[in-house]
């Protein structure tokens, strides 16, 4: 990968792995853009590469997911065919052991479809974060198009370095929290109206000195659960790539501290596999994460809808 | 004393590895021993496990952030 062959060039393995995963991980710099776009708004709408990976994964979930159910609900006849059956089993999954227990029969069909939604956008994220679609890039553009490195402005250069997943992103994980938050307190004032909400975050009939403690410690556990819906889902992506990219830096800094290349070819017969190994457990995290931000979101916004005080 | 932030986080995420894998074991523990004991009611069972498992491993992977937050920030 591009991490071993940057090692190797110099001295100082150590330092250029640690910048390397990093920069790996996190998204490209907003002063070099891959498509510049003016300011709006005093902000800065240039696509950088996490941006362009969500609409490359939004397109993926158009043309995977939403055509093939609008093709099949116009249709008449009523026997899916191909595509159609996989995304029933998920979709009837989804409803009937995520959102119908925690969210009861009466709610369902509000919210399995945001629920779905959010289980297609962050699986497919997921998966196609996996993909070293940039990586790939990389190595076409070493031996077929030849841009030297140093082109900062060159388009295929902006790709270069990373095969982001969105989902590693804070900032998309805390987008996807904020919209849980929102649909937390939507749901209680659909069930319960508003005042009547806010009122079921605490147990009615304590003795008034509870109510002290009782009240901001609510008021930020209500905050946490998002929170904790940000970080779990982009702290195990990217710790995730990241413990890749150690893994397989090994060739390099163990090539580096010996000062020889067959040390470094030693080293990958174990890191290879080991790298291989942990992409097989990656994709079982990408499913359990996809699985796990829906499900928790169901248990939040049932929890605002019956209220066991 | 300027990589003593270093032991901190190996220390740190030691303590996380065993704080997790205690409490994650004691759930698979109960989980495979009310199973072997009710086959039947498997179903109920890894429901009921999967929840604390996931908020379980919500905390354990915050420290781990934190942990990284130690060594990046310094």
């Amino acid at each position: 990968m591009v991490v071993s062959s940057d090692g190797q060039e110099s001295g100082g393995a150590m330092e250029q792995v640690g910048d390397n995963i990093i920069h790996h991980v996190s998204n490209s710099d907003i002063h070099h853009p891959i498509f510049p776009l003016p300011h709006l708004f005093n902000i800065d709408m240039s696509v950088t590469k996490h941006v362009l990976m969500l609409w490359i994964v939004a397109l993926t979930v158009g043309f995977v997911v939403i055509l093939p159910i609008q093709r099949y609900v116009q249709q008449r006849r009523l026997i899916p065919t191909g595509l159609m059956n996989v995304l029933e089993i998920v979709v009837s999954f989804v409803r009937d052991t995520i959102v119908k227990p925690n969210v009861g029969p009466k709610w369902v069909n509000s919210w399995a479809p945001l629920i779905l939604t959010f289980l297609f956008f962050i699986f497919f994220a997921n998966a196609i974060g996996m993909i070293p679609i940039f990586d790939v890039l990389g190595l076409v553009n070493r031996f077929v198009f030849h841009v030297p490195a140093d082109d900062s402005h060159n388009f295929i250069n902006g790709l270069l370095h990373g095969g982001p997943t969105v989902t590693g992103n804070f900032n998309v994980t805390a987008a996807l929290a904020i919209i849980t938050f929102l649909s937390i307190i939507i749901a209680g004032t659909k069930a319960h109206g508003f005042i009547q909400h806010w009122k079921n975050l605490v147990p009615h009939g304590l003795p008034g000195f509870v109510y002290i403690i009782l009240i901001p410690i609510e008021i930020i556990g209500m905050l946490v659960k998002p929170f904790a819906l940000t970080m779990r889902l982009a702290a195990n992506m990217t710790g995730g790539h990241i413990a890749l990219l150690a893994i397989l830096s090994f060739m390099a800094i163990f090539a580096d501290m010996f000062h020889s290349v067959s040390a470094g070819l030693g080293v990958a017969l174990i890191s290879v596999p080991l790298a291989a190994a942990i992409s097989g457990l990656e994709i079982i995290i990408i499913i359990v994460q996809a699985y796990v931000f829906t499900l928790l979101s169901a248990v939040f916004i049932g929890m605002a809808i019956n209220v066991h005080h | 004393m300027e990589v003593l932030h270093y032991f901190g986080a190996a220390i740190g995420l030691g303590l996380i590895v065993v704080g997790a894998g205690l409490g994650i074991g004691r759930l698979a523990a109960a989980a495979a021993d009310g199973i072997a004991r009710q086959p039947e009611a498997t179903d109920k069972i890894t429901g009921a496990v999967n929840l604390p498992l996931f908020l379980l491993e919500g905390v354990a992977i915050l420290a781990e952030v934190f942990v990284l937050l130690i060594v990046l920030m310094k």
